[in-house]
């Protein structure tokens, strides 16, 4: 399919009479990869933009073009949401869990990480091992023992229970320890020299040369904790402490029994995308620099 | 030995590594393995176990529902994976050829990555609602099909398949355009001045040196749609209709928590366990063999 694109375009670029590199003329070709690539994210961008316009109007139903010319519905349907349908105590349920794994992980795989690179310690691969196949055992795996687990502890319907499993990191400890690889050993050696702990290490030379990588996981920890579905809808069954990613499937059975607009369900969904979408954009530089580290 | 290593008490590391550890032993090695014996035996919440052996894995073998689910959690993967992975090195490529404006296009081409599941299946689930959907009243009048997923398991699929790729774009163009990048300007000149096309440079020179991060992108990809597509199928067919859409993670879910027989849900996880285990070695195995290539 690709070829095929490429050829069609190159074909309308040779029949408008484009040449290659036209010094002064315009480059069709460019003017081509740009209408192409335009395009493809403007389709990957669609949806979203129309769920935002509908979230704007009274009843959402949306059959031609011309429905798409935004409402006047938007402060009543988001309002309505937040108030009528809970999506305030979803959020700031969700914004609590999120924070509490971004910061109980990142503290827990600071001091792991701190251990495996600066410690002469036996079994050490071992312990890094030990640590990594934890990505084999995703909550599918271990689905229901978990759950058995942590009823019997007597977490259900706290925020225990959707935290402090999750606070075991192999991807940051992972990150973390190929990030502090990269800092000259020298840094370690003179900070030793003048009688530094390592605690004091750890924040004063550590943390600050890694802000970039910390800002990086901080941001992938966030999206992943604010995305989780499956553990919370299990274990989670009272309304008031429920994360808003469930709190839309509430909001959409009420769509699908006809007693709520489409509309107002966009809005909750407009809603639960703002945070993550949002640490994306502002935070792009140092998540594309992270992520080049984790394949490593 | 590296020269970092310069402390040497072995109670504070011990004590750095506690938590992780702890954490991990209670809520991730415990329970897995004990996923492992449950599944062995008749289990319920709050009801006495009855040791069973095999049972549960020849209930597995010979169940034909459980055998459809297989295939098709195996064929959403195959063309979520494809789907997913053309059209992001069809945009990577078109990114990395621009001059002008190419952090808003890999912003506008990311972004995906922080799209909540549960938000993209249902405003994919509006877009294509069988009666109130745009998209449903292009593709009817485009197309002459009739559009009824809600009743058409095939239909259902693909839907739930579209959402599940757009989902995941933003994290393989991630991964591609730093791939992408790596590549020394040299050979995209040398290429150039050989005149080799656009398409030619992108499958004969970029995709064969970007081949350690596709391999890694497959993997990730599988375990994508192996795992965290639970949110679409639960919002936008519940398994369904009869059973279209019902992949491995939703069949486990319901065993679990609507029919409460913990012993064949483990017996599920288990079959899970050897698939990511699977993938997993495979991914360390084939890297592993990169690694040594790249020297």
């Amino acid at each position: 399919m690709l070829g095929t694109i490429v050829e069609y375009s190159k074909r309308w670029y040779r029949a408008v009479g484009g040449t290659e590199t036209a010094a002064g003329g315009i480059d069709w070709e460019t003017v081509g990869v740009h209408a192409l690539l335009a395009l493809s994210v403007f389709l990957l961008v669609l949806p979203v933009l129309i769920a935002a316009v509908v979230s704007t109007k009274e009843t959402g139903i949306v059959t031609t073009p011309a429905d798409l010319v935004p409402g006047s519905y938007a402060y009543e349907n988001y309002r309505r949401a937040l108030v009528d349908f809970n999506f305030d105590q979803f959020l700031l349920n969700s914004f609590v869990m999120s924070i509490v794994i971004v910061v109980g992980k990142l503290l827990l795989s600071l001091l792991a990480a701190l251990a495996i690179v600066y410690y002469r310690i036996p079994y050490k691969d071992f312990v890094f091992l030990f640590i990594l196949f934890t990505l084999m055992l995703p909550v599918p795996v271990r689905f229901v023992p978990l759950y058995e687990l942590v009823v019997n502890i007597g977490w259900s319907n706290t925020l225990a229970a959707i935290t402090i499993p999750y606070l075991a990191s192999a991807t940051t400890v992972f990150i973390l320890r190929q990030h502090f690889l990269s800092i000259s050993p020298s840094m370690v050696e003179t900070a030793k020299l003048d009688g530094v702990g390592p605690i004091k290490f750890l924040v004063y030379v550590l943390i600050p040369m890694s802000k970039g990588v910390l800002v990086g996981v901080s941001v992938i920890m966030f999206v992943y904790a604010w995305n989780q579905y499956l553990w919370p809808l299990v274990i989670i069954d009272s309304e008031s402490r429920q994360v808003v990613q469930v709190g839309l499937s509430l909001l959409e059975g009420e769509a699908m029994a006809g007693d709520v607009a489409w509309a107002m369900v966009m809005s909750g969904a407009i809603l639960t995308l703002i945070p993550p979408l949002a640490l994306l954009v502002l935070f792009r530089k140092p998540l594309l620099q992270t992520f080049t580290i984790q394949q490593k | 030995m590296s020269t970092r290593e310069v402390f040497d008490s072995r109670r504070e590391a011990a004590a750095f590594l506690l938590p992780t550890i702890l954490i991990s032993v209670v809520f991730l090695y415990y329970p897995a393995v004990r996923a492992v014996g449950l599944s062995f035996y008749n289990a319920s919440f709050g009801r006495p176990n009855r040791f069973v052996g095999l049972e549960n894995f020849l209930r597995l073998v010979t169940s034909s529902d459980y055998h459809s689910s297989v295939l098709i959690t195996v064929l959403f993967a195959v063309i979520v994976l494809v789907g997913v992975m053309a059209f992001s090195l069809f945009v990577t490529f078109l990114i990395h050829e621009v001059d002008v404006g190419q952090s808003v296009y890999l912003v506008s081409a990311i972004w995906p990555y922080a799209l909540p599941p549960a938000v993209a299946g249902l405003v994919f689930l509006f877009l294509a609602h069988p009666t109130l959907g745009i998209l449903t009243h292009y593709v009817e009048l485009l197309f002459g099909i009739d559009v009824n997923w809600f009743s058409n398991g095939r239909q259902a699929f693909v839907v739930v398949a579209v959402a599940a790729i757009w989902k995941q774009v933003g994290y393989n163009v991630i991964f591609m355009i730093a791939a992408m990048n790596n590549i020394p300007d040299s050979l995209t000149e040398t290429a150039r001045l050989d005149g080799v096309g656009r398409v030619n440079r992108l499958l004969r020179v970029y995709v064969p040196l970007m081949t350690p991060t596709l391999f890694f992108l497959v993997i990730m990809n599988t375990i994508y749609a192996f795992f965290q597509t639970f949110a679409f199928v639960d919002l936008m067919t519940g398994g369904g209709p009869s059973g279209a859409t019902n992949i491995l993670i939703y069949d486990l879910y319901r065993s679990a928590f609507q029919f409460y027989d913990f012993g064949l849900a483990s017996a599920k996880s288990v079959v899970l366990f050897v698939v990511v285990g699977a993938l997993m070695y495979v991914q360390f195995r084939v890297s592993d063999k990169y690694t040594h290539f790249g020297g």
